[in-house]
C-alpha cells in the first residue's frame, strides 16, 4: 500500500526545463495516468519517481517518507518498461523471481511464489522458456509478474502497451486493470495514448510542455476540458475548434456564418464541439460541403469543409442514407453541447450556458 | 563461360592461393620438426622416415616450462584485462565516460612503438628488484592487452539496452549488482572472444619478453628465439618449438572467429 507525493518537483538539463514545478498527490490504491504528447515530461516525471532520473528541485515522498535522493532499490517500487526489459539470459520463472534475489527470501520459497504468479497470469506452462521464445503479449505478462512479486508500494508503468498490436493492446489493457484492482496497489501509468488514459485511469493528468494542463477523472476531463489543448488532445476524433466572435448570444465565424449561442460571455472566442455533437442537416443551400466519409461499422466519421474551416462529425450509420461526398449540409449544434474558450488565453470560459427561454 | 562462373572460378583461385600461402610455411615447419639435421639439408624432401629427435631435444631444453610461463603471463594479463576492461567498457558505452573521444582514444597507446615503453618498464623492474621475473612482463602486456580488450567490449555493451540495468536497479539491486547479474551476462560471448583474443596478443608477444625476461624466466617466443644460436639456427628444434606456440592459437582462433569479426566491427554484426 502506498501514497506518492510530488511537491514542486522540477527537472532541467542546463537551461532546458523538462518538468516545471509539479505538484501532485497519488492516493493509496489509485490508478493515475500521466498523458500528453511526446516531450511533455511525463516519462521524465515517472523516472524521477522511480529514482532513475535525478531531481533538480522539489521533493518526492512515498508513504510520507522523503525519497527524493534515494536509490531506486530503496523506494519499494516496481516498474514495467516499454520494452519490458526482461532479462534475456534467465527463464520466465527466474525473471519473475529475480527481484526476490535482492531480499532475504530463500530461493525455494522465491521459486514457489514465482510459480504461483506465473500460474495466475496464465504463464504456468511457459516457466522454462527464455523471453525471446515468448510472444509480445506473454513477455508483457512476465514483466507484470516480475513487478507484482515484490508487493511494492507503487507500480510504475512506462508505456507498457505500446509495443503490442492493437487487438492485444485492448485485451492486455483490461487484464492490467483487473490485476491492479485485485491487488489495489497505487499505480502510475505513462502513455501518449489518450484512449488508454481514458479507459484505465481513476484520474488522468494531462501534461503539456512540462506542466500540468488538467487533472481530473476521465469523464471530467472529457466533459469539461480546461483549455483548447486538453479539449483537442482528449477524445477521438478530436474536438472541432471554431474561432469566432460571441456577441449578443450570437456566435459568428470569420466567413460570416452565425449560430445562436445564448451565453453571457462576449468577445473573441473558440467554440469547441465534439464530433458527435455536430449535427448535419442535408440542405442544398447548406454552407458546408462533405469531403469524406469513413464508415466505422455502426457509425461513420464525416469530414466537412465550412468555408475554409475543416470540421469532423460522427453520425449514426443510419443517417448516412441522406449524406454523400460533395453534398451540401447545414451544420448545427445544441448550445448546451458547446465548449467555450477565451479567444486570447485559450482557457475555458466558466460561465454556464444560459437556459433557453420557453 | 558466363561472368558468374568466371567470378566463382576467380574466387576459388584466390582462396586456394591464400590457403597455400598460410599452409605452406605451417606444413614446412611441421615436416621440419620431424627431420633429422641431415634430412633438413634437403628442403624438398617430403617422404622420409620421421624422427622425434627434435621433439625430445626441445622438451629437454624446457620448452614446456617456457610455454607454461607464457600461459601464466597471458592468463593473469587477460584475467585483469577482463575484470577491469569489462567495467571500463560498460561505463564508456553507457555513460559516455570521458566523452566520445575515449571510445577510440583508448587505443591511442597502441600507436606508440613498444620500444618507447620497454625502457621505463625495465628500469622500474630493476629498481623494484623484480627484473627477469614475470611481474614486469605482466604489466607490460597489460599496457596493450587491456586497451584492446576494453575497446573490443564497448561494441558488445552498446547492444545491451539501458533499461536492463535500470530494471535491475528498480528490482532492488545496486548499480554494481545490476551490472554483474544482468548486464554482464548479455556480453558473455563477446567477453569470451575478448579473453581469447587478449590471451593470443600476450602469448604472441616477443619484444617485451626478450628484454624483460631474457634468461631464467624466458617465455615461449624468447625460448624459440633461443634456438638461433652462435653455431647457427637449429632449424629442426626451432620448428618443433614453433609448433608448440602456434597450435593453441590456431585452435583458439577457430573457435572465436565469428565473435572476433563482431568485436572488431563494433558489435555491428548480429549473430
Amino acid at each position: 500500500m502506498g501514497t506518492v507525493g510530488l511537491k514542486s518537483v522540477q527537472k532541467s538539463f542546463g537551461d532546458t526545463t523538462i518538468v516545471e514545478q509539479l505538484d501532485l498527490d497519488f492516493p493509496d490504491g489509485s490508478f493515475t495516468v500521466l498523458v500528453g504528447p511526446s516531450g511533455c515530461g511525463k516519462s521524465t516525471t515517472l523516472r524521477m519517481i522511480a529514482g532513475l532520473e535525478s531531481v533538480s528541485g522539489g521533493t518526492i515522498t512515498i508513504n510520507g517518507k522523503d525519497v527524493t535522493h534515494l536509490e531506486p532499490r530503496d523506494r519499494n517500487i516496481a516498474m514495467v518498461f516499454q520494452n519490458y526489459a526482461l532479462y534475456p539470459h534467465l527463464t520466465v520463472l527466474e525473471n519473475i523471481a529475480f527481484p526476490l534475489r535482492a531480499t532475504k527470501i530463500p530461493r525455494e520459497a522465491a521459486r514457489q511464489r514465482a510459480q504461483e504468479i506465473a500460474d495466475s497470469l496464465g504463464l504456468g506452462h511457459l516457466t522454462h522458456r527464455k523471453p525471446k521464445e515468448l510472444s509480445g503479449g506473454q513477455q508483457q505478462r512476465v514483466a507484470i509478474g516480475r513487478a507484482i512479486i515484490r508487493e511494492p508500494a507503487v507500480f510504475l508503468f512506462d508505456e507498457p502497451l505500446s509495443n503490442l498490436d492493437a487487438k492485444l493492446r485492448v485485451e492486455t489493457r483490461s487484464e492490467l486493470l483487473a490485476i491492479q484492482r485485485r491487488l489495489g496497489v497505487t499505480s502510475i501509468y505513462v502513455t501518449h495514448d489518450q484512449e488508454e488514459a481514458m479507459t484505465l485511469s481513476d484520474r488522468m493528468v494531462v501534461m503539456r510542455e512540462g506542466k500540468i494542463a488538467q487533472v481530473g477523472t476521465p469523464s471530467e476531463v472529457y466533459s469539461s476540458p480546461t483549455n483548447v489543448f486538453v479539449a483537442t488532445f482528449v477524445g477521438s476524433p478530436k474536438m472541432n475548434i471554431l474561432p469566432g466572435v460571441l456577441e449578443d448570444s450570437t456566435f459568428t465565424i470569420e466567413s460570416g456564418h452565425s449560430w445562436s449561442l445564448p451565453h453571457a460571455h462576449a468577445g473573441s472566442v473558440f467554440v469547441g464541439l465534439r464530433p458527435e455533437d455536430l449535427l448535419l442537416v442535408p440542405d442544398d443551400r447548406g454552407h458546408a460541403v462533405i469531403e469524406q466519409i469513413e464508415l466505422l461499422g455502426p457509425r461513420a466519421v464525416v469530414a466537412l469543409r465550412l468555408s475554409g474551416v475543416k470540421l469532423v462529425s460522427v453520425v449514426e450509420a443510419a443517417e448516412l442514407a441522406s449524406l454523400a461526398v460533395g453534398k451540401a449540409v447545414t451544420v448545427t449544434f445544441r448550445p448546451e453541447s458547446t465548449h467555450l474558450f477565451d479567444g486570447d488565453t485559450e482557457e475555458r470560459v466558466p460561465t454556464q450556458v444560459l437556459q433557453r427561454e420557453g | 563461360m558466363s561472368s558468374r562462373t568466371l567470378m566463382s572460378a576467380l574466387r576459388g583461385a584466390f582462396l586456394i592461393s591464400a590457403l597455400a600461402a598460410v599452409l605452406f610455411p605451417l606444413t614446412w615447419v611441421t615436416l621440419a620438426s620431424f627431420k633429422t639435421p641431415q634430412q633438413l639439408n634437403d628442403p624438398s624432401l617430403i617422404v622420409f622416415q620421421p624422427s622425434l629427435i627434435n621433439w625430445s631435444y626441445v622438451f629437454e631444453a624446457g620448452i614446456l616450462q617456457a610455454a607454461g610461463r607464457s600461459a601464466f603471463v597471458a592468463g593473469i594479463t587477460v584475467l585483469i584485462s577482463a575484470i577491469v576492461g569489462s567495467a571500463a567498457a560498460y561505463v564508456i558505452s553507457t555513460y559516455k565516460a570521458g566523452g566520445s573521444a575515449t571510445r577510440f582514444g583508448i587505443l591511442a597507446a597502441q600507436v606508440l612503438p613498444p620500444a618507447v615503453l620497454v625502457f621505463p618498464f625495465l628500469t622500474l623492474a630493476y629498481v623494484l628488484r623484480v627484473n627477469d621475473t614475470l611481474i614486469p612482463l605482466i604489466f607490460a602486456h597489460l599496457s596493450f592487452v587491456l586497451p584492446v580488450v576494453t575497446w573490443f567490449l564497448i561494441g558488445f555493451f552498446d547492444s545491451v539496452p539501458r533499461s536492463l540495468e535500470e530494471q535491475a536497479r528498480v528490482d532492488g539491486f545496486t548499480r554494481f549488482k545490476a551490472f554483474l547479474l544482468v548486464v554482464l551476462p548479455q556480453v558473455y560471448p563477446g567477453l569470451g572472444a575478448a579473453v581469447i583474443f587478449g590471451f593470443t596478443l600476450s602469448w604472441n608477444d616477443m619484444f617485451y619478453g626478450l628484454i624483460l625476461t631474457p634468461s631464467k624466466s624466458a617465455i615461449l617466443p624468447v625460448a624459440i628465439a633461443g634456438f638461433n644460436t652462435f653455431r647457427g639456427v637449429e632449424l629442426g628444434s626451432m620448428s618443433a618449438a614453433i609448433l608448440v606456440a602456434v597450435v593453441p592459437v590456431v585452435i583458439a582462433s577457430f573457435f572465436i572467429q565469428k565473435r572476433l569479426v563482431q568485436g572488431i566491427s563494433g558489435g555491428a554484426v548480429k549473430y
